[in-house]
C-alpha cells in the first residue's frame, strides 16, 4: 500500500463502564492493525476494505452507547505520514519476530508438535498479513521459517499434504 | 421490490442479494447508493450503516437477514459461516472456504460492475448451497 495517500480516521468515545465494551473495541482495532494517533483517534490507510471495517466498528460503537465519526484525511506533511507508517511497520515487525522465534523453537520439536506449530503459525502469519500495510523486512524471514516447518513435518496428515 | 445497498459489492452484499432473490423476493431490483441518506423511499436498505438489515452485535448482514426473516435452514446457516468469515474474518467459525471466496469476490469487483458481480455470484452461491446441502444430508463431503 502506498504512502502519501488517503487515510481513514475513526474518532470515538466509548462509555467507561462496562469496560468489556472498551476492550471489545480495542481488540477489534488491534486486529485491524490501526495506528493510534491519540486518545480515541485511530487511523488506517484508506481502501475499500479498511473503510468498510472502520465503518462497521463505528456502527458498533454507536450500538454500545458510544459516539464516533469517520473521516477521510491526508497527513499534513510526508514526514508525518512516514513516521506513522514507520510505527505501524515496527509493530508488525515485532509480530513477525515472535512468529520467527516460535518457528525456530518448533523446528527442534518432535514431528507431531512441529506440524501443529506449523499450522498455528501459518494462521498467525495470515492474520498479521491482513493488517500489514507497510511490510517490514522481518516478514520474509518469518515466512521462510514457517515454510521450513512444513518441509520437515513427517506427522502431516492427508489434509495438510494437500495444501 | 426495491433493495438498496452500497456500490463496490463484496462478499456480504453479494450473498445478501442472492439470499433476497432466493428466499425473500423472486424479482428484486437492486439499487446502489453511496450514502445511507440517498436510499430511495421505496427501497429496503441492506449492508449499509444505520440499516436494520446490516451488521449487528458481531453478525454480518447475511446473518442478520437470516435472523430477521426467521430463515432457519441449516444449510443457509452453514453458508452464513462462510460469509461471516470471508467478510469479518474474526475466526468465530471454522470456514476454510472463506479466504477463497473472499479473494474471488475481490477479484470480480476489479473486473466487472456490481450488476455483473451479482449475476456471476448467483450460480456461485447456488453451488455452495448445493454442496453443503448434500454434505449435510450425507454427513460427509459429497463427491
Amino acid at each position: 500500500m502506498s504512502t502519501a495517500g488517503q487515510w481513514v480516521l475513526l474518532a470515538y468515545r466509548i462509555p467507561r463502564q462496562p469496560s468489556t465494551l472498551r476492550i471489545t473495541v480495542w481488540r477489534k482495532l488491534d486486529r485491524l492493525g490501526v495506528a493510534r494517533l491519540g486518545d480515541g483517534l485511530v487511523a488506517l490507510p484508506a481502501d475499500a476494505r479498511t473503510r468498510e471495517q472502520i465503518d462497521w466498528i463505528a456502527e458498533e460503537i454507536g450500538e454500545m452507547g458510544g459516539s464516533s465519526t469517520v473521516w477521510l484525511a491526508a497527513a499534513g506533511s510526508a514526514a508525518q505520514e512516514r513516521a506513522i507508517a514507520a510505527e505501524m511497520r515496527a509493530a508488525r515487525a515485532a509480530e513477525y519476530r515472535a512468529v520467527l522465534e516460535q518457528a525456530e523453537a518448533a523446528a527442534r520439536a518432535r514431528p507431531g508438535e512441529r506440524s501443529r506449530a506449523w499450522k498455528r503459525l501459518q494462521a498467525e502469519l495470515r492474520r498479521i498479513g491482513r493488517r500489514d500495510y507497510f511490510p517490514p523486512a522481518e516478514r520474509e524471514a518469518a515466512q521462510r521459517a514457517v515454510r521450513t516447518l512444513a518441509g520437515t513435518g513427517t506427522g502431516a496428515g492427508a489434509g495438510e499434504v494437500a495444501r | 421490490m426495491r433493495w438498496a445497498t452500497r456500490p463496490g459489492v463484496h462478499i456480504d452484499r453479494a450473498a445478501c442479494a442472492w439470499l433476497i432473490r432466493r428466499h425473500l423476493d423472486p424479482e428484486p431490483e437492486f439499487v446502489f447508493v453511496d450514502d445511507p441518506a440517498s436510499v430511495p423511499a421505496d427501497a429496503t436498505p441492506f449492508d449499509m450503516r444505520g440499516a436494520e438489515l446490516s451488521h449487528h452485535g458481531g453478525d454480518c448482514s447475511f446473518e442478520t437477514i437470516l435472523r430477521r426473516y426467521d430463515l432457519d435452514d441449516p444449510v443457509l446457516w452453514k453458508l452464513a459461516e462462510i460469509v461471516h468469515e470471508a467478510d469479518i474474518d474474526d475466526e468465530r467459525f471454522d470456514a476454510p472456504e472463506a479466504p477463497g471466496v473472499d479473494v474471488i469476490l475481490r477479484g470480480l469487483s476489479m473486473i466487472c460492475d456490481d450488476e455483473r458481480v451479482l449475476e456471476i455470484t448467483g450460480p456461485l452461491f447456488d453451488g455452495l448451497y448445493e454442496f453443503h446441502r448434500r454434505a449435510l444430508l450425507l454427513g460427509r463431503e459429497p463427491a
